[in-house]
């Protein structure tokens, strides 16, 4: 068994696992942050995406011995009891998610982006995303509602309900 | 007191034997309010534009899906839940000897191994019941599933199906469905004919609208066979109550004909059967019929444990439907000035290993085969055939955009031919106010020429010099 | 998927240890982008042992030394293209590394890992065959340095041993700042198997407008990244003109030795490394123009 120690959502967590088990297989099953899906397994479409040490990963393509020691972020630690994360409220303001299976890979894929590159142009957002396949929406209000983010963190005094 | 601050302290003075518990329950995430749903309800007049229209509608689930919160299947644990895989045939069209799965059994933790054998009943299907839960003496298509193994992880669930020794009579696999079209071809799916659906439309005289015609265009398309590829694989959860119901969670679409499936494959009375369809993550057609259903049930059964089933991705691919490839020839016969006086369409539809949702899709694609045009002469003729491929079954369209992509190209080809404008040659053939279909029902509503003289004036059309063809 | 050991290695040297411990049953672990991939629906026996050196010490530098760009084996895509040496002197390795996978693979793929599968269409290969880059492995018995291109041997094969490890790749001083294009086709804009995949590099003799020290390496047109010999032998010391880049591409196109797949047809492809050489020679060109413009 391998047993790792990591930092989840900003608290301290222990898994015993067998080596093999995957970072998404951890996360889901042993920490039941079920958040990040299994669409493929072998990192094409992006739905298990984390952050860890802040960057972006395929968490099916981590071995659980790979998580050891590092800080790990999943959708479920973006809000608060008390408030949305803004990538959040401006994709349910903009109606981006149908489904909502790529949705959790997505906003992480989203926030790793802004965290990074506050002002991102739309290739950039494009760019960010490539790594997430979306079958319903087409993609176009999840980079409006990027941009609008950016755009609110940029210019508070401009944000306005959609 | 803040929340935060609150809830720290709450952390620091809670006992020790209950602060996992307490730091468990900060951890969940924001189970923000349900967004409210609008209290007036709108009462559209009949026959009357909907006021729905121009209205933003809000989803409430996006809520959940943001916060990572929604419950797929793949989400859901039931305790002492067993997990399944399906082993597939790997190979074209062969005939099963023998199925040995006396080494999978064996293994450690492996709780329960079914073949077609222990199905009550092994045919099912939307329309025609030729396909099986489990192949047991015959295998049409790669993708088909031979046995099952219900293990305690996942991973033994795949290392045993590993283990389960298969015997086939290997058998010649017809892939192209103009072959399976002839009739010489040895019966693809015996006692079943391989042409398995037909439709024929016949309306006036298309040999006198020939005759008559200036010009006779023939052309034939081919359209591929795609994969809905929706970001949640298939999966369902099969659970027993003591009084011999069966409850099942599925990612099916179709409950009530998912019901009556697993009512017949399970022999048993459809009261008994209840099947939840659960937030699925996208389905676009390809979840339209049963696929693990009757394996989890029947594995549930036989270990007295829940079990669940997902797909893999790459079974996904063979062994859940496709979009029906389509052949299609077409003849039309016009005036000099792009009038179509008569059309002879064939349409041959790759019917995959089993029927499926090809008839739907063969009536459509048949009745639509014609086009939003008036033709007073016409004559289409559909076939749907068996190959030993993929299940070809219902998406998006079901048949409309194959047959699309055909008789506008062929509009396009024409008027090109013609040296016709594309967007004039529409007009003067398009269906209008009262005009037949071809199956003779009197249309309403029309509104196609208004809709593409709008649309060419919104994008310039003739302002682009796009007026004149070349 | 099936059941391994895992270790990690804490650097170079304890991973070569560990590798000749394990033997050859056991398989190295860096960004997981490959190996965990293939392992994931294979029906062959797993790895032994997987030897994770995602966090071994000493591999992941970028830095400038005596005898060139040394890059560390576990230099990640990422790091490549947020390098501001190689955006200085080798934007075409920054454009290459920004063609692999999507973000997060970049994020986990190392560069060692790219060269080290070794599929002929390898993205990274194309650039640093051009730039005569030499790699160098760990062994029991210690370091050997070989060029690039060498150290592919065919499809899936390095000439990597079993119990060595490749710790770095070296763009000798010789080709630092050298002006250098890549450009790759791929049925999409990202997460794209290359159809082909070409770079194109050279000095330019100011005085004589011509073509000094020319490279052309193609991927994905044969069972390894090539040369295309005859296309270099054409330029070397030729002078530079449109025609010439044009004529660099017909010659290069047939140095491929392309297949025909479901991908694309052997035809289409050498056509598209006709153009595409031209385009690399012609974006090489420019960067050359670029740099001088701004030394003056």
């Amino acid at each position: 068994m391998a047993t790792v120690t990591m930092t989840v959502n900003g608290e301290k967590r222990t898994a015993s696992v067998p080596p093999e088990t995957t970072l998404l297989k951890l996360l889901r099953e042993e920490l039941n942050l079920t958040g990040a899906k299994l669409g493929c397994d072998v990192g094409d479409c992006g739905a298990c995406t984390v952050i860890v040490d802040g960057k972006s990963v395929n968490s099916c393509l981590m071995l659980a011995g790979q998580a050891d020691g590092r800080d790990i972020l999943t959708i479920e630690g973006l809000a608060t009891v008390e408030h949305l994360h803004p990538i959040q409220q401006l994709f349910e303001e903009k109606g981006s998610l149908q489904c909502g299976f790529c949705g959790p890979g997505v906003i992480m894929s989203a926030k790793a982006l802004l965290d990074e590159n506050p002002d991102p142009s739309d290739y950039e957002i494009r760019d960010a995303l490539a790594g997430n396949l979306c079958r319903c929406t087409g993609y176009t209000k999840m980079i409006e509602a990027i941009q609008a983010v950016a755009q609110a963190k940029n210019n508070p005094a401009a944000r306005k309900s959609a | 007191m803040d929340t935060k601050t609150k809830n720290q302290k709450a952390v620091k003075d809670a006992p020790a034997a209950t602060l996992e518990s307490t730091a468990e329950m900060l951890r969940a995430p924001a189970a923000a309010p349900l967004v409210p749903m609008p209290l007036e309800v709108l009462v559209p007049e009949a026959r009357q534009q909907t006021p729905a229209v121009r209205q933003r509608a809000q989803r409430p689930d996006c809520r959940l899906h943001g916060l990572g919160q929604t419950k797929y299947i793949d989400d859901m644990y039931l305790p002492g839940m067993l997990y399944a895989k399906i082993k597939r045939a790997g190979v074209a069209s062969a005939k099963i000897i023998s199925i040995d799965t006396s080494e999978a059994e064996a293994m450690p933790g492996v709780v329960a191994v079914i073949t077609g054998k222990d199905v009550p009943c092994n045919t099912f299907g939307p329309s025609l019941k030729d396909q099986p839960v489990l192949a047991d003496s015959r295998v049409f298509h790669a993708g088909d599933g031979v046995a099952a193994v219900a293990a305690i992880t996942e991973q033994i669930a795949a290392d045993a199906v590993e283990k389960i020794k298969v015997e086939y009579e290997i058998l010649r696999p017809v892939v192209d469905p103009l072959e399976s079209l002839q009739l010489e071809t040895p019966g693809l799916h015996a006692p079943n004919p391989n042409i398995y659906g037909r439709k024929i439309i016949k309306k006036g005289d298309i040999e006198k609208g020939f005759a008559e015609s200036d010009h006779i265009f023939e052309a034939s398309f081919r359209t591929q066979m795609v994969e809905h590829v929706p970001l949640e694989p298939h999966a369902s959860l099969a659970t027993w109550d003591a009084n011999g119901r069966v409850t099942i969670y599925s990612t099916l679409g179709r409950i009530t004909l998912g019901r009556a499936d697993v009512a017949r494959t399970l022999a048993m009375p459809m009261s008994r059967v209840r099947i939840i369809a659960t937030i699925v993550g996208g389905n676009f057609g390809g979840k339209n019929e049963i696929t693990t259903e009757p394996v989890v049930a029947l594995l549930a059964k036989k270990t007295g444990r829940p079990v669940k089933c997902t797909f893999t991705r790459p079974e996904e691919f063979i062994s859940s439907t496709t979009r029906h490839p389509l052949i299609m020839d077409y003849k039309t016969g016009v005036t000099r000035q792009g009038r179509i006086l008569a059309r002879k369409i064939r349409l041959v539809l790759d019917g995959g290993a089993y029927c499926s949702w090809s008839e739907t899709t063969l009536g459509k694609a048949c009745i639509l085969s014609a086009g939003p045009y008036n033709i007073d002469n016409l004559l289409a003729e559909a076939y749907v055939v068996y190959t030993n491929k993929t299940m070809t079954g219902a998406m998006r369209g079901f048949g409309a955009p194959q047959v699309c992509f055909a008789y506008e190209s062929h509009m396009d080809d024409m008027a090109k031919a013609l040296n016709i404008d594309p967007l004039e040659m529409r007009l003067r053939n398009v269906l209008e106010e009262g005009s037949l279909s071809p199956t003779s029902q009197k249309l309403h509503s029309v509104v196609i020429k208004e809709s593409l003289i709008q649309a060419a004036e919104r994008f310039g059309w003739n302002a682009n010099g796009n007026g004149a063809a070349a | 998927m099936k059941a391994f050991e895992f270790v990690a290695a804490k650097d170079a040297q304890h991973a070569v240890a560990l590798l000749a411990q394990h033997g050859p049953t056991s398989k190295v672990l860096a960004g997981g982008t490959d190996l965990l991939a293939d392992l994931k629906f294979s029906s062959h026996a797993p790895p032994s042992v997987v030897v994770d050196i995602s966090r071994a010490a000493g591999l992941n530098e970028l830095k400038m030394t005596e005898e060139g760009l040394s890059i560390g084996a576990l230099v990640t895509h990422t790091q490549i293209m947020q390098s501001p040496i190689m955006r200085d002197q080798f934007p075409a390795l920054i454009e290459a590394a920004h063609t692999i996978g999507a973000v997060q693979t970049r994020n986990l793929g190392t560069l060692g890992g790219n060269l080290v599968t070794a599929v002929p269409s390898v993205d990274s290969g194309p650039t640093l065959v051009a730039l005569d880059a030499i790699v160098t492995v760990l062994g029991p018995s210690g370091r050997r340095s070989m060029p690039l291109a060498e150290f592919f041997v065919g499809p899936r094969k390095t000439a990597l041993r079993h119990d060595e490890l490749l710790v770095e790749i070296l763009i000798p001083k010789a080709s630092v700042g050298k002006p250098t294009a890549f450009l790759k086709f791929g049925l999409r804009k990202g997460q794209a198997l290359a159809l082909v995949n070409v770079a194109g590099s050279f000095w330019v003799d100011w005085g004589k407008q011509a073509f000094v020290a020319p490279r052309v390496a193609l991927g994905a047109v044969a069972p390894k990244v090539i040369h295309a010999t005859s296309a270099e032998a054409y330029l070397d010391g030729r002078a530079i003109s449109p025609e010439a880049m044009v004529e660099a591409g017909r010659l290069a196109a047939g140095d491929a030795k392309p297949i025909t797949d479901f991908r694309a047809s052997a035809e289409y492809r050498r056509d598209l490394i006709a153009v595409l050489t031209k385009r690399a020679l012609e974006g090489a060109y420019e960067l050359a123009k670029a740099k001088r413009a701004e030394q003056k």
